[in-house]
């Protein structure tokens, strides 16, 4: 039963830490916690499914439910989210940006763009709930009493390259290094000669791919639906700011601290209550330790 | 004040929307309005376009069948996004602006509560939900606090409930396991199901309530499947629904399920897999199959190229027929004397008849001649007691192939000595 | 026509009633600068509170008291003050948005104990009957609800002028410091997160009675009145008539609100039957689009704060 509860856990947890990155990114570079990032990955989802329809799901290799045509369709999504991302920022926080509003406006801007967001997707795609594909596993028992999909192992093992290749452009490409120069100090980094526009843009860009990545996973493991992003709103936002804002690990230890939070609680409190668990671990970190789990002390 | 001025702007606006001016006349002004309140977006927005498609059609056949008082029937459709407010402002306008005649739809008790409370029982207008399940309507009834005017097409969720305790108890299941949705409707059934399932046998070693829109549900099957149970027991609209199931059986849960009404859609089947639900059953009001019901399943089917089966569907059809009938046999269309019409649809002894718009053209020859009626509608008859709750007959549902299937009917006697059974 | 004026005087209380939170909104964001995401847990407090002290005994439920109207409202905008305080010390000296993703979560988790506590909310079920005030004295529900609008006008008059005078009073000019620049206050010697948590209790005490009016009216309460959705409303309001003025706040609440019914009216009319069930997405793009191009076009909202300038500037 624990056993169970951990190793969903870690599948949650793993969804959770790839949206959570995107919101981390703009937490630290952007400067501001964008409420409209979870409806990227309803589109990321979405986009996906539309994909699918055209190229079916392709026929299953090997124990998975699906075949490369939806890692193909993932791949478009990713690009589709990311343009996606581009175009809201293009049309609503870049003008604000220029106009230099405070940031707590963009956060507003943000909730009236998850509104429009999530309402398109329901115009274009309808209410119903959607399947990638209609096949139905059967969970193996990876260890005594502990069952997974063969789906969820390979989301897993993804989820977990996807970070490993993120951590090293960001530690070691030139534009990873202006990112991080840019979440260090804005003002720094222009005078070092750092493109802001180019970063801000590969911000967008990064967070979009991620965020339609998450969506499609969390699609495919359970289902697909107008507010599946809108659900995982508290989640992600819990998952960033445990880890600090702006640490890539940090994000990913706070997603998964969040997916076992909410699959353990269960054990002890009655479910009707796992919702307020990510609010609670929230609440609990920001009085212990307000920079997070991972972040440095708050420089003022 | 700044909003007094707005106040009065909003008068103008309003004026300008609503075209037909109060206007008092004898005989009714066409054509009759006829208000729906729905949750046509929201967690609840599948379910609700469904059943307005089924009150659409209810609407066309009453004006095919001759409308109401020689006028046709207008069906202004309102959506309530799930949210209470919202559907109150919609009803207050439908009723004070628009002037219909009755209202129908309104399916969480939630929202169809506040709309009784503050806006039809004052302003006496008809309302003639098509789900609200809630044991709360009962006993507003009883205390005179709806004046009468609430009605529902679908019986509390007791039968249902103690139908499908009785097939658990005569399958042989022993040890249950229930994963409910936690609404006045899930909360509601689990007390009933747990109440007769224990009068008849079998045991339920766990209950987990869930929250609907949650990404995922895996943390509720897990605590449903660690007591190893030999049957669950699902009380979860199609959507929820579907997710539930698949993770339970993915995760190794028994295939011995059972599935409460709303699961009853060719979608929910189709999302989980029939394979996988092949022993399983489920149960669903009435519904009794005869030709009436057949006749609006063909109807259903012919007009939006889909099955009627799903939650709501039959008993909205239901709902509007029934007032449309109502209508026509009230002398005037105050909302007192439709009120008082509405149990006059279902006279004994009357002549029956079904559903379809030549039907309702019989019906309408019937009432003119001063003849009574008997409706036997898309849920079999339909018989609405002092409170305005229909007794129901109860119909246990298979999947067989790739389809549902009826297993077999409990009638209304069935179902009563199922009740003195277990209530004693 | 006697339908039309039912219907405005229903309309107009509803937007009374969401004027007053906006007001309470306001005083937290406009005046003091404080992100509350989640105003729908202190109007869900408030509702309940006077459901429970009001609303009349029922064998299955723990409370329940049926206790007279006032006191109902006095113990709704007590329960909400306690619980903001409780928040408050736990929140108050988080920066804008850490402040705005807990009080998101805070909201959250008052719906769930709602939903969930059956003994004392009745779960999903709600708790039915709440009386309204002096309901027996009137026999036609116009007139009963005439009298609940000139009851809640009264209402929003006592809150909107408490509201002004605190603004202009010393207290709330150290408010409008602490949110231009809070080193500064502090520097002058201004606790800052006590001024901020005293202005986050009143204004969910404001908040809490407007919930409390709410239940009041329509004479039910149940946890689905109190999705997230409603605190994005509020905002709305208060940002498209202009934050930081108090006229705003109630000029934003009749804005929104009419243009949330008068689209979900022309969806109606307009569309065809077959496209009317995504009527409501199409309402929600609505009134995200006006608070994008609020924040994008007029910043300020319709009516912003009027600039102060001291008098002896002036002169």
């Amino acid at each position: 039963m624990i056993g169970q509860a951990i190793a969903d856990g870690f599948l949650t947890g793993a969804i959770i830490a790839l949206g959570a990155i995107g919101v981390s990114l703009s937490l630290q570079i952007l400067r501001f916690a964008n409420f409209s990032h979870s409806e990227l990955l309803t589109w990321g989802a979405y986009i996906a499914v539309t994909f699918v329809s055209f190229a079916t799901a392709g026929v299953s290799v090997g124990p998975l439910s699906f075949g490369w045509q939806l890692l193909a369709a993932t791949a478009f999504a990713a690009a589709g989210t990311a343009l996606l991302a581009i175009l809201v920022d293009w049309l609503v926080f870049g003008p604000l940006r220029n106009r230099g509003a405070n940031h707590l406006t963009l956060v507003f801007a943000s909730f009236g763009a998850a509104l429009i967001l999530r309402n398109l997707v329901l115009l274009i795609w309808g209410p119903e709930a959607r399947y990638y594909t209609n096949e139905l596993q059967i969970a193996v028992e990876v260890f005594p009493d502990v069952r997974m999909l063969p789906d969820q192992i390979f989301v897993l093992a993804l989820a977990f390259a996807i970070v490993l290749a993120l951590h090293l452009f960001l530690r070691f490409s030139r534009l990873g290094m202006a990112m991080r120069a840019m979440a260090e100090s804005p003002a720094l980094a222009r005078i070092c000669g750092v493109e802001i526009g180019k970063v801000i843009r590969w911000t967008w860009i990064l967070s979009g791919a991620l965020a339609a990545m998450a969506g499609v996973f969390s699609g495919l493991t359970v289902q697909l639906r107008p507010e599946m992003g809108f659900n995982l709103l508290l989640p992600l936002f819990t998952a960033a700011i445990l880890g600090g804002g702006g640490s890539l690990i940090g994000a990913v230890i706070g997603g998964l601290a969040v997916g076992l939070a909410e699959n353990l609680s269960v054990l002890v409190i009655p479910a009707g209550y796992k919702a307020a668990v990510p609010f609670l671990l929230l609440l609990a970190v920001l009085f212990l330790r307000p920079q997070g789990l991972f972040g440095a002390a708050e420089r003022s | 004040m700044k909003y007094l001025i707005g106040l009065g702007l909003g008068a103008v606006l309003g004026a300008l929307a609503s075209q037909t001016p109060a206007m008092a006349q004898s005989g009714p002004a066409c054509p009759v309005k006829l208000g729906g309140i729905l949750p046509l977006t929201g967690s609840m927005g599948p379910v609700g376009k469904r059943i307005s498609d089924s009150a659409q059609l209810a609407v066309e056949h009453v004006n095919a069948g001759g409308g109401v008082k020689g006028c046709p029937v207008q069906f202004i459709l309102r959506d309530d996004q799930g949210q209470s407010t919202v559907g109150v402002d919609a009803a207050k306008f439908l009723v004070d602006v628009e002037r219909v005649s009755a209202i129908t739809g309104t399916v969480s008790s939630g929202v169809t509560l506040p709309i009784l409370v503050s806006v039809a029982a004052p302003s006496k207008i008809p309302l003639v939900s098509c789900c609200s399940t809630a044991a709360t309507f009962t006993t507003l009834a009883q205390e005179g606090k709806t004046g009468g005017f609430f009605f529902r097409t679908l019986p509390t969720v007791k039968t249902q409930a103690y139908a499908s305790a009785a097939i658990a108890a005569e399958r042989g299941f022993k040890r249950i396991s229930v994963i409910y949705i936690n609404t006045d409707f899930g909360t509601g059934m689990v007390k009933d199901f747990i109440k007769a399932v224990e009068k008849l046998g079998p045991k339920v070693v766990k209950t987990v309530a869930y929250n609907e829109n949650q990404p995922s549900y895996r943390a509720e099957v897990n605590v449903a499947l660690a007591e190893k149970p030999d049957a669950v027991f699902f009380v979860a609209f199609p959507q929820d629904g579907a997710t539930m199931t698949r993770e339970w059986v993915s995760l190794g849960g028994t295939q011995n399920m059972i599935l409460n009404n709303s699961l009853r859609s060719p979608e929910y089947v189709k999302s989980v897999g029939p394979k996988f639900l092949q022993n399983a059953y489920g149960m669903d009001n009435a519904s009794v199959s005869g030709p009436t019901v057949e006749a609006f399943k063909t109807l259903f089917q012919a007009k939006y190229n889909q099955s009627p089966d799903g939650p709501g569907i039959y008993n909205q059809y239901d709902a509007v027929i029934a007032l449309g009938l109502a209508m026509n046999i009230a002398p005037n269309l105050t909302g007192d004397s439709i009120r008082d019409s509405i149990r006059k649809i279902q006279t004994a002894g009357g002549t029956v008849v079904g559903t379809g718009p030549d039907e309702f053209k019989k019906a309408l020859a019937l009432i003119k001649e001063g003849k009574p009626i008997k409706y036997v509608g898309a849920t079999g008859p339909l018989e609405f007691d002092a409170n305005g709750d229909v007794s129901g007959a109860a119909l246990i549902w298979t999947v067989k192939g790739d389809n549902l299937a009826v297993d077999r009917t409990l009638t209304v006697e069935d179902m009563n000595a199922l009740m003195k059974k277990i209530d004693g | 026509m006697i339908g039309l004026l039912s219907y405005l005087v229903f309309f107009a209380i509803i937007v009374l009633i969401l004027g007053v939170a906006t007001l309470g909104l306001n005083l937290q964001w406009g005046t003091t600068g404080l992100f509350n995401a989640g105003v729908v847990g202190f109007y869900a407090i408030g509702g309940y509170a006077f459901a429970i002290l009001c609303a009349p005994p029922r064998p299955e439920l723990m409370a329940n008291f049926g206790l007279p109207w006032i006191v109902g409202i006095i113990g709704a905008m007590a329960a909400s003050a306690l619980a903001a305080l409780i928040i408050g010390l736990l929140t108050i000296r988080l920066r804008g948005d850490y402040l705005a993703i807990t009080t998101f979560g805070v909201a959250v988790s008052i719906q769930l104990v709602t939903l969930n506590w059956e003994a004392l909310t009745g779960g999903s079920l709600g708790l039915t009957t709440i009386p309204r005030p002096a309901a027996g004295l009137f026999d036609s529900s116009l007139s009963a609800n005439i009298f609940y609008l000139a009851l809640t006008l009264g209402a929003t008059a006592l809150v909107y002028w408490g509201l002004e005078s605190i603004i202009r009073s010393p207290w709330g000019r150290v408010l409008k410091a602490i949110r231009e620049d809070e080193t500064a206050a502090i520097a002058l010697g201004k606790d800052a997160r006590l001024f901020r948590l005293q202005s986050f209790v009143l204004g969910s005490t404001i908040i809490g009675f407007a919930g409390a009016l709410y239940v009041s009216f329509i004479g039910f309460v149940s946890p689905f009145d109190f999705a997230p959705i409603l605190t994005f409303q509020i905002w709305t309001m208060l940002i498209v008539g202009g934050s930081g003025n108090n006229k705003g706040a109630l000029l934003g609440a009749f804005i929104v609100w009419g243009l949330w019914s008068a689209s979900g009216t022309f969806i109606s009319m307009a569309l065809p039957a077959a496209y009317q069930t995504q009527g409501g997405a199409v309402q929600s793009i609505l009134i995200g689009l006006v608070l994008v191009c609020t924040l994008l076009f007029r910043p300020r909202g319709l009516i912003g704060e009027q600039p102060t300038v001291s008098r002896h500037l002036a002169s």
